[in-house]
């Protein structure tokens, strides 16, 4: 039996040796703008300071680590960002894979084209609009609290923002409303490419709409799914930031500060960059263990997987 | 296959020279134009309006000078995130003014020392007297920044009570018939009693009896009322007990505990503002601006310049929404020490020039000719015969229409040139008879006064702000203000990280403990939370400086 695998010869580079020179630039820039950067951990290491550089500042091993992990704000903190990341992924996650469906069953073309266009603009809407856009209707004189007086829901208007078990789900309601449309562009193209031949196997066998949604568009989209959802997973430690920071105030800190916001409060505003370096690096290394994690869980599954 | 190669190369190498092109675009921009006329920048770590471009007067000073300043200002960010961000990012203004932040500015190394110009310049020089330039020598026992405000040159002529009260509107002292407020409970009782008896203003607009202000820094207007309420200035992190020279923390204390269970039940009932825990300080402005607010706590410089510009141009001064302060305390019969008679020098914040300046030299030259006394008046009195006039004993004074013309921002923005955050005076100008700034000319301010306000002082027989607060005049101590101290505290000490935390403990826990049913419990929880961030290593930090201090 021949070996399966193909050896990499220096003939063959050679022979590719255009191919090679142009790959060069981006190992280079992938060197250069994401590896020589990482430089910059050492900070975490030492007492940082901006006059003293690099190469002056004081080592203090895991100093910076010990006082973090003892920060009682800190483990909050983490606790918030994993709790609105996974939030923010069920939720939009699951919207767009619904709203795309949906959208597909649609049979008046215009009407489908419209309803499209119009659920991805707010993906082009800058959050500061976003939030602003929030902060203005859930007001106690906005629309959300004139309708629910109006119609006899609520006797007085309430105040959205102060009370803290609110803030994650309007979190979430706000990533819906923003990307639903944005993301479920990807699985309208991947429904686009499922072999019309298989609906009609499927009517023949008596299938109706949901029969068909639910043993040939699914099905499709599992692929195209399960690689989502690893690259996501990598991302559920990027619970956001500017919503965070934008929609917060005294009353919620505790359930609306995410691991960017202390970053921010100690490294930046406290001039504590080791510090902020830490929770930096706390935050890649699980990031780097999460999408490990998934991938691994996708590969013994059987299913497609990133790498 | 060669062509192709080389194309790739040609062009990767091309993106390449193009990033760095733009990258390098980012660098300093200190111009100087085709008439002489240099442009410094400044950035300003405090919300601030920018003016135009061909702002008059800022043209004439430039004629004058042959220097003008482009100004910017902290935009949505708190001072320390935007002074962290700039020392991050490397590039400096030729002047910065941090806030709370120089002590980062300091430690990055960018300030330049003062002390050679000081000497070359004779109007920077007069700011301060020697003792209270050493006062701001850094440990390397150099000057590096000058701070701007409460500076007197002359006789005081202060006016307007330019500090922390209780404010109240004077439709509501009038409709009262000018009673006598003295403590918080007489407060609160007056402004329930005319809130239910007047639920809207005359246009229909509910009125909001009370509300605080709780963002970010400003959070002070909820936060430090305990220490006025017992009688103690504005030492703004703690108390000092001048019995014992001990300081004392306010947030502990019975009346804080008296001060918040009294917001909370004001807010039970329904008197304070529903939104006051959640409001941003532009909302929080707006909200005064439409007059429905009777009252608050707060610094006169947080919110009356706005304010009273907008009282006056929709003619709600003749309705009596102008705000007038009181001299609250806890219980009655106490002394109040709301008002500082002298000079407060706060030596943890002010102007520095930066090391990215190209004329360092000409840039103290220019803050040496903005304490002229004709660039002075042109900052802040204008172009004589358009913003104001001059009589026959040479004293200032403004008509009806020009100060209407002074309240319209357009017009501040087109004509107007303060330099706000630069060295400037208070007090009375160099030729003996005028103020140096137009609120504080005791001619002016009386006939500037709208109808309401004249007839409240005249009721409670007082010619000033000042004298309607009446607080004890008395000189403070050698420490005063202690929030110069931890101002200028890091998270290097136990007592500066404890800072840091007591501030975010407050800020979350202040505002819960005012709106919760069970008052008792949250502030059980409150003091829990808040001895766990370790105030004793912050208050240990503040007793050994207030010992340096006072020599002890």
């Amino acid at each position: 039996m021949k070996n399966p695998v193909k050896r990499i010869t220096w003939r063959e580079i050679a022979h590719q040796k255009f191919l090679m020179v142009c790959a060069a630039f981006f190992v280079i820039y992938g060197i250069v703008f994401y590896y020589v950067p990482l430089a910059g951990w050492v900070m975490a290491f030492q007492n940082y300071k901006p006059k003293d550089g690099l190469f002056g500042s004081q080592f203090v091993g895991w100093e910076k680590f010990k006082f973090l992990f003892s920060d009682e704000v800190f483990l909050r903190v983490i606790r918030n960002t994993l709790a609105m990341g996974v939030l923010n992924l069920v939720a939009t996650f699951l919207m767009a894979i619904i709203f795309a469906i949906l959208l597909n069953e649609v049979r008046n073309v215009f009407g489908k084209k419209i309803v499209q266009t119009v659920s991805y603009l707010p993906h082009f809407l800058s959050w500061i609009i976003v939030t602003g856009i929030l902060h203005d209707a859930l007001s106690s004189t906005g629309i959300i609290n004139e309708l629910l007086v109006k119609f006899g829901i609520m006797d007085k208007p309430i105040n959205f923002f102060a009370n803290p078990s609110y803030f994650w789900p309007i979190v979430a309601f706000a990533n819906v409303w923003k990307e639903t449309g944005w993301n479920a562009i990807v699985y309208l193209a991947a429904i686009t490419s499922i072999d019309p031949n298989l609906y009609e196997a499927a009517t023949l066998d008596g299938a109706g709409r949901w029969g068909k949604i639910w043993h040939v568009t699914l099905p499709s989209l599992k692929p195209t799914i399960m690689i989502l959802l690893i690259m996501n997973i990598g991302n559920v430690l990027n619970a956001g930031f500017e919503v965070q920071y934008l929609l917060g105030n005294g009353l919620v800190k505790s359930v609306s500060e995410t691991i960017d916001i202390y970053t921010l409060t100690w490294g930046i505003s406290q001039n504590d960059y080791s510090l902020g370096t830490a929770a930096g690096i706390f935050k890649s290394v699980v990031a780097i263990i999460l999408i490990f994690g998934a991938n691994w869980i996708a590969k013994r599954s059987g299913e497609n997987r990133l790498f | 296959m060669k062509v192709k190669l080389w194309r790739c190369v040609f062009t990767a190498s091309m993106s390449a020279a193009m990033l760095l092109g733009l990258a390098a675009c980012g660098g300093s921009d200190d111009a100087e134009s085709s008439d002489g006329i240099k442009t410094f920048t400044m950035f300003t770590a405090m919300p601030g309006t920018e003016i135009n471009d061909d702002n008059e007067i800022m043209n004439i000073i430039a004629e004058k000078t042959g220097a003008k300043l482009k100004e910017t200002w902290l935009t949505g960010q708190t001072d320390a995130e935007a002074i962290g961000t700039i020392i991050a990012g490397g590039e400096y203004p030729d002047f910065i003014n941090g806030g709370d932040a120089m002590m980062s500015l300091y430690d990055a190394g960018v300030l330049v020392p003062w002390d050679d110009y000081l000497e070359k310049y004779p109007n920077l020089k007069e700011l301060y007297t020697d003792e209270e330039w050493d006062s701001f020598r850094q440990d390397d026992g150099k000057i590096y920044w000058a701070n701007v405000f409460q500076n007197t040159y002359g006789e005081n002529r202060s006016t307007t009570h330019n500090d922390q009260a209780f404010w109240i509107q004077a439709r509501v002292l009038e409709w009262a018939g000018y009673p006598e407020i003295k403590t918080l409970d007489q407060y609160f009782d007056l402004l329930e009693s005319y809130a239910d008896a007047n639920p809207t203003m005359a246009n229909g607009t509910k009125n909001i009896p009370y509300t605080a202000l709780c963002e970010d820094w400003r959070y002070f207007c909820i936060e430090n009322a305990p220490q006025f309420l017992d009688g103690y200035p504005n030492d703004g992190s703690v108390i000092v007990d001048t019995d014992t020279m001990q300081v004392v923390d306010y947030n502990t204390t019975p009346t804080a505990k008296r001060y918040f269970q009294k917001l909370n039940e004001e807010y039970q009932k329904g008197y304070v503002d529903v939104e006051f825990a959640t409001q941003t300080y532009d909302e929080y402005i707006a909200k005064l601006s439409t007059g429905a607010v009777l009252g608050m706590c707060d610094q006169w410089w947080n919110f009356a310049y706005n304010v009273n510009d907008v009282f006056k141009q929709q003619g709600l001064d003749e309705q009596g929404c102008n705000y007038v302060p009181l001299g609250l305390t806890i219980d009655e019969g106490m002394e109040n020490r709301w008002h500082n008679y002298a000079d407060t020098l706060n030596n943890s914040s002010g102007v520095a020039v930066t090391t990215s300046c190209s004329d360092i030299d000409a840039a103290f030259k220019f803050m040496n000719d903005l304490l002229d006394q004709e660039i002075h008046d042109l900052r802040y009195w204008g172009v004589e015969g358009e913003d104001y006039l001059v009589d026959e004993n040479g004293l200032y004074y403004r008509t009806e229409e020009m100060r209407m013309q002074c309240a319209d921002p357009a017009y501040q923005a087109s004509h107007m040139c303060n330099y706000s955050y630069m060295p400037q005076w208070l007090g009375t100008s160099r030729d003996g008879k005028n103020a140096m700034q137009p609120d504080q000319q005791a001619s002016e301010f009386l006939d500037s006064l709208s109808t309401p306000l004249q007839k409240l002082f005249d009721a409670y027989g007082v010619d000033s702000y000042v004298d309607l607060i009446g607080s004890v005049e008395e000189e403070p101590g050698p420490w005063f203000p202690m929030y110069s101290y931890s101002g200028s505290m890091t998270t290097e000490t136990p007592g500066g990280v404890a800072w840091v935390k007591m501030g975010e403990v407050k800020h979350e826990w202040l505002p819960k403990v005012v709106m919760a049913p069970d008052f008792e419990s949250a502030w059980n929880e409150y003091m829990t939370a808040y001895n766990a961030a370790n105030p004793q290593d912050f208050l240990a930090e503040m007793q050994t400086e207030l010992e340096r201090r006072a020599g002890l």
